[in-house]
């Protein structure tokens, strides 16, 4: 479990040996975020196990980011802890953060591609910045290419996409460290209903083959589609947990 | 070594890419050098000046026909020359100062009643000390030992000198230490513009440092590209100075060495003489500053 805290082997994938053994891969205990007077998370407990597909959801506003905020420690709880493969993250040191977030894959709404570089180089950089050999650098992008089918579209620039394709562009970056955890917050926020069904069916096959996917949305038609666990929020606080939900407010 | 050669990559890379950000960086990095090395070439001139000056200062003793015989003063000089700070002693006869009294730009009617027949110019001691501090004391010894073969007191070229030679002295060191003073000023003001434009381009990239954040760059990872840019600022700016500085130094060199002619400071040969100094001076301020700003810019996007 310590494993997703260290620097692991390439590999995209992980097989779930027994999938009736269940790991707990996040815990949150009483977590909770204040902004002055205002809680953004209140007193949010809950499990989610290795190899889940999570669709987090509620309106504008109730605390989603806050939460996943947590897990990429841009925020730390004002009470409460957050566990990660069993690490409290208060306790990781700011030297360990990079090697932390290598492990974890984040999607967001706005892609976050740079104008400047290519699919290929987008996804290539998240690689450089960590040091990883050219040659190693050349398979891993190719290959994770590939899986969210912009093989073709490599040498393009981000603005020469649509808006699925750029979407694609950015989980593909954030696989390509081979995380075991993807987080994706709001990532069809900006596509059309046929692009927001390709980009929940890639994170569907992404699951499939391993990898723990929190999915934050407000998008009735992509939590219906998924059939998951869903964990509904209402101002800051975690008012439902279904095993295979619909996206009911 | 891979990683270090993407550092130094995307530094150059970001640098040309905004390159319009990145020449106001740098023409603001040599705006700040420029003044610097105004002031130290302004401190080098008089530097220069004060000790050309102060080379001027001699002491000329004069002596009494009937009181001391040529090999008596020849001998004052040996026994001077032996003195702490003497750094020259020469003598002049009658015959020596009677040509000097014949090129002095004077009326000749003056000059005619004087010659070969009558010759009433004194001979003198002509003494060069090393340091002029010293001129007083040494003045003070001959003047015990031998009073009566000295012409007299006021005859002792120093006294009159001196007036104008500290005048000349104290205006130097005003002028240096105005030109100090206005350099750390406008130097300051010119710190500040580099430190404001350095931050404007990296908040131009706050996005890029979130994505290589996200990414899971090291902190070093994220701040080498900014410290490649630093450095570039300190060695461009350095660059623009230096062009700037020989320009400007061709173009004025012959206005100030006519000014200063009768000092014999050659300006343009002054900067070529420091120039690596100066190159030096430049660019370890330019290279200092770009990659402390560069740093402490950068670090406000590294917390969390």
């Amino acid at each position: 479990m310590q494993e997703i805290l260290t620097v692991g082997s390439p590999k995209l994938t992980r097989p779930i040996t027994n999938p009736k053994v269940r790991v707990p891969l996040i815990e949150m205990k009483a977590a909770t975020k204040k902004y002055g007077n205002r809680a953004a998370v209140s007193d949010v407990t809950l499990v989610i196990y290795e190899g889940e597909f999570v669709c987090l959801v509620g309106q504008s506003g109730v605390g989603k980011t806050t939460l996943i905020k947590f897990l990429t420690k841009q925020e730390s709880p004002s009470s409460g802890s957050v566990f990660v493969a069993g690490r409290n993250l208060a306790d990781l040191r700011g030297s360990e953060l990079p090697y932390y977030r290598r492990k974890i894959g984040v999607v967001f709404q706005d892609f976050k591609l740079l104008p400047q570089k290519t699919v290929f180089e987008n996804v290539a950089f998240a690689l450089e910045v960590c040091g990883v050999a050219r040659a190693d650098i050349l398979r891993r992008v190719e290959k994770v290419l590939d899986l969210v089918n912009l093989g073709r579209r490599k040498n393009n620039y981000p603005n020469e996409l649509s808006g699925g394709e750029r979407q694609r562009a950015a989980i593909a970056r954030a696989l390509v460290h081979a995380p075991k955890l993807l987080i994706a917050d709001e990532p069809t926020g900006n596509l059309d209903p046929v692009n927001t069904f390709e980009i929940i069916d890639l994170l569907y096959r992404i699951n499939q083959k391993g990898t723990t996917v929190i999915l934050a949305t407000h998008n009735r038609q992509a939590v219906d589609r998924v059939q998951k666990r869903v964990l509904l929020m209402k101002s800051g606080k975690l008012v439902s947990d279904q095993k295979t939900g619909k996206y009911v407010i | 070594m891979e990683t270090f050669q993407r550092i130094v990559k995307l530094g150059y890379t970001n640098f040309w890419r905004n390159r319009w950000l990145t020449l106001g960086a740098t023409l603001l990095m040599t705006l700040t050098l420029i003044m610097i090395s105004v002031s130290l070439v302004l401190s080098l001139i008089v530097r220069d000046l004060a000790t050309t000056i102060r080379s001027k200062i001699d002491l000329t003793i004069y002596f009494r026909d009937d009181a001391v015989s040529d090999g008596d003063i020849t001998a004052l000089g040996d026994r001077i020359k032996l003195q702490n700070g003497v750094a020259e002693v020469s003598f002049t006869d009658k015959r020596a100062a009677l040509s000097i009294w014949n090129r002095l730009p004077i009326n000749e009617n003056i000059k005619r009643p004087v010659g070969e027949s009558y010759n009433p110019l004194p001979r003198s001691l002509q003494i060069r000390t090393t340091n002029p501090d010293n001129i007083q004391s040494l003045i003070t010894t001959i003047a015990i030992q031998d009073s009566q073969k000295i012409v007299c007191n006021e005859c002792v070229s120093y006294s009159k000198n001196k007036e104008t030679v500290d005048r000349l002295l104290s205006i130097t060191k005003f002028v240096q230490r105005a030109g100090l003073f206005l350099s750390v000023f406008f130097g300051i003001i010119a710190v500040f513009n580099v430190m404001n434009i350095i931050r404007i381009t990296i908040n131009a990239r706050s996005d890029e440092i979130e994505i290589m954040r996200y990414v899971g760059a090291s902190n070093a990872f994220v701040r080498g590209p900014f410290i490649v840019e630093g450095i570039l600022y300190g060695v461009l700016g350095t660059l623009f100075t230096t062009i700037f500085l020989l320009l400007i130094a061709y173009l004025v060199s012959s206005t100030i060495n006519s000014v200063f002619a009768s000092f014999g400071v050659d300006f343009f040969q002054l900067i070529l003489v420091n120039l690596w100094t100066l190159i030096g001076i430049q660019l370890a301020i330019g290279v200092l500053l770009g990659v402390i700003v560069s740093s402490i810019s950068v670090r406000r996007f590294l917390k969390a």
